[in-house]
């Protein structure tokens, strides 16, 4: 039955049934501040009154000094109250950092694998150990982590490669990621390279975070680190191509990692004048053996 | 601790299969049986954790079903030896001495004598199958320096007991084969893939040795991320790109290097050697060996003719 009763008599500190993160939600303060607590919040029956679900409710209410809230009560065990409140918010959906706290609380209160596993295909994920170990541990991380992951929307590969590092080195990358404007598929690349970067040279190295004056100067410091060879072919080309001055019309093509046999040569041209005038200029570049360069480094035959 | 266990499945469609190969890279024509999928060897590099699906070995054992589409593959080749293998999924050897299976597809083979048999492995277990060795049987082993199984094939049989077990194989009248396959670069693999050739010299006969593999390590995506997950720092040292296939590998000019530096050593032992590039490309196979191997025809006809040297006219 809906009753209304004074907030102070709800212990905002009982998190045990809490799944919502963050609590502060800017729409929710808006639309209670204009209508009041509308629907209302769950609370367990029995000693101390704990809430089961509008945990965001509460925080809005409380920051709106509003004070008294509808509530319902309700009798169940502490199981069957937290897969209500899984059940209660699957409607508007569960963001990665939610769907973690919501395993984790389930991990915590013993509920056998098998139920565990029929809500992670509730969130759509695989119900798989290893998943469900990552979830654990995206639970378990410091708000500016989870914060981080939510603000960046990163997906799981981004995740796991975050949580890898010790905690010093995320808080390290965080912040110089935070201070770069870079997109998901960015963000995996110089991650990957990170962990590439520790794993062959035994440690982590902060330097090159601290030294890197935007994202494609720190991408292009890891790549010399981790592709040393890749970076020195690609220099090679870069002089072949200052040295033969090919005029704008025409393009020479070589694969990105030089495994190509082969290279195209592009000619762009307008008119008959045009194309004579580019095929005489490419007849010199060949003549001074800049083509026959190119060929020695997609044959792998310069160190 | 192991938790794979051996499921017997039902026979069906094909298991012997064309060796899948991979696009814009020169494949030898193999010919897999693929009759078991699975393997308790669990080498850190395998290509399997990221193929297959299940942590279980799956074995068909119907064996008149399988020897019925050896029969048929053979059947339908005019032109070409055909080279078969069971080890493409699986280790040849791991498992064999339980399960008994490949000792009548050797008699086969035995009996057939129009087309070879390899059984690739790690595991220097051929006591059970020496007996019916013939030499349309060619036993295989996988080698790689000690330093690297036992950091990374921690489940195989050492590299001595390998070359024990190829030599046994010799020495009952088979012809034998190498695969250096993964070669892995890290910090000082140079020195010992030179002391594993010389290994090879001192236990081998080279006119024994039908064919060496080199395939420098590639891989699929997921096995690079496996990679980082576990930080592999042997099998991540060198310096990867993505092939045109989609899988990492080396950059080609260290490619070169590698298979150089091993052709050279290799062909020092018996300039006879039969030694070829497992999934490399054209440039790459010239680079090596000199050789023009425009396709995978190109490949295949060295094989054929390695088969003819040695057999005569017997295959």
């Amino acid at each position: 039955m809906m009753d209304t009763i004074p907030l102070r008599q709800i212990d905002n500190r009982e998190r045990k049934f809490c799944l919502s993160y963050p609590l502060n939600d800017k729409r929710l303060l808006a639309s209670i501040e204009k209508v009041g607590v509308i629907e209302p919040l769950i609370l367990l029956e029995g000693p101390g009154a704990s809430l089961v679900t509008g945990f965001k409710r509460l925080e809005s209410a409380r920051q709106l000094n509003i004070k008294k809230v509808p509530v319902v009560r309700i009798q169940l065990s502490e199981k069957d109250a937290l897969l209500f409140a899984i059940h209660n918010n699957l409607t508007r959906g569960f963001n990665i950092i939610e769907k973690a706290l919501a395993l984790e609380k389930m991990v915590n209160m013993g509920f056998p694998q098998e139920e565990i596993h029929d809500v992670m295909a509730l969130f759509s994920l695989n119900p798989h150990e290893k998943v469900l170990r990552t979830f654990l541990s995206i639970a378990s991380a410091e708000k500016p982590l989870k914060d981080f992951i939510l603000d960046y929307g990163l997906s799981m590969k981004n995740i796991e490669y975050l949580l890898r590092f010790e905690k010093q080195e995320q808080k390290t990358v965080m912040r110089t990621l935070t201070s770069m404007r870079l997109t998901e598929s960015y963000i995996r690349e110089i991650l990957e390279m990170l962990h590439l970067a520790k794993i062959k040279q035994g440690s982590f190295d902060k330097s090159i975070l601290k030294d890197a004056e935007n994202a494609e100067d720190l991408r292009t410091r890891l790549k010399k680190k981790i592709h040393p060879g890749l970076s020195s072919l690609e220099n090679k080309l870069e002089q072949i191509r200052k040295i033969a001055a090919l005029p704008p019309g025409i393009d020479i093509k070589v694969d990105p990692f030089f495994e190509k046999e082969y290279i195209d040569i592009v000619i762009r041209t307008k008119n008959e004048q045009d194309t004579k005038e580019l095929i005489r200029k490419l007849n010199e570049v060949l003549e001074e053996g800049h083509i026959r360069s190119i060929f020695e480094l997609t044959k792998g035959r310069v160190r | 601790m192991n938790s794979q266990r051996v499921e017997f499945v039902e026979a069906k469609g094909s298991i012997v299969r064309d060796c899948p190969g991979t696009k814009h890279h020169i494949c030898c024509g193999y010919k897999t049986i693929d009759l078991v999928e699975g393997c308790t060897l669990s080498c850190s590099y395998c290509i399997m954790k990221a193929y297959l699906n299940t942590p279980n070995i799956r074995v068909t054992n119907d064996i008149p079903y399988i020897l019925s589409q050896v029969e048929d593959a053979i059947n339908q080749e005019t032109v070409h030896v055909l080279r078969f293998g069971t080890g493409e999924l699986s280790d040849s050897l791991a498992l064999d001495r339980k399960l008994d299976l490949n000792r009548p597809i050797v008699e086969f083979f035995g009996q057939k004598r129009q087309a070879l048999l390899e059984l690739k492995s790690k595991w220097a277990s051929i006591d059970h199958l020496v007996p019916y060795l013939n030499p349309y049987t060619v036993i295989s082993f996988s080698v790689s320096p000690q330093q690297l199984i036992d950091s990374e094939e921690k489940r195989t049989s050492p590299l001595y007991k390998r070359l024990k077990a190829a030599k046994k194989a010799q020495d009952r009248g088979c012809f034998v084969g190498l695969h250096f396959d993964p070669v892995v670069i890290y910090d000082g693999f140079e020195k010992d893939y030179h002391y594993l050739i010389e290994d090879i010299r001192r236990i081998l006969d080279p006119e024994k040795i039908i064919w060496i593999s080199l395939g420098l390590l590639r891989f699929p995506p997921m096995l690079f991320n496996h990679f980082i997950e576990n930080k592999r720092k042997n099998l991540l040292s060198g310096e990867f790109i993505r092939g045109e296939d989609g899988k990492y590998r080396y950059l080609k000019m260290e490619r070169i290097k590698v298979y150089r530096m091993l052709y050279e050593k290799l062909k020092d032992i018996d300039e006879n050697l039969f030694i070829y590039l497992c999934m490399e490309r054209n440039d790459v196979w010239h680079e090596v060996t000199g050789l023009e191997i425009a396709n995978n025809e190109g490949l295949i006809g060295l094989f054929d003719k390695r088969i003819k040297n040695l057999y005569g006219g017997t295959l």
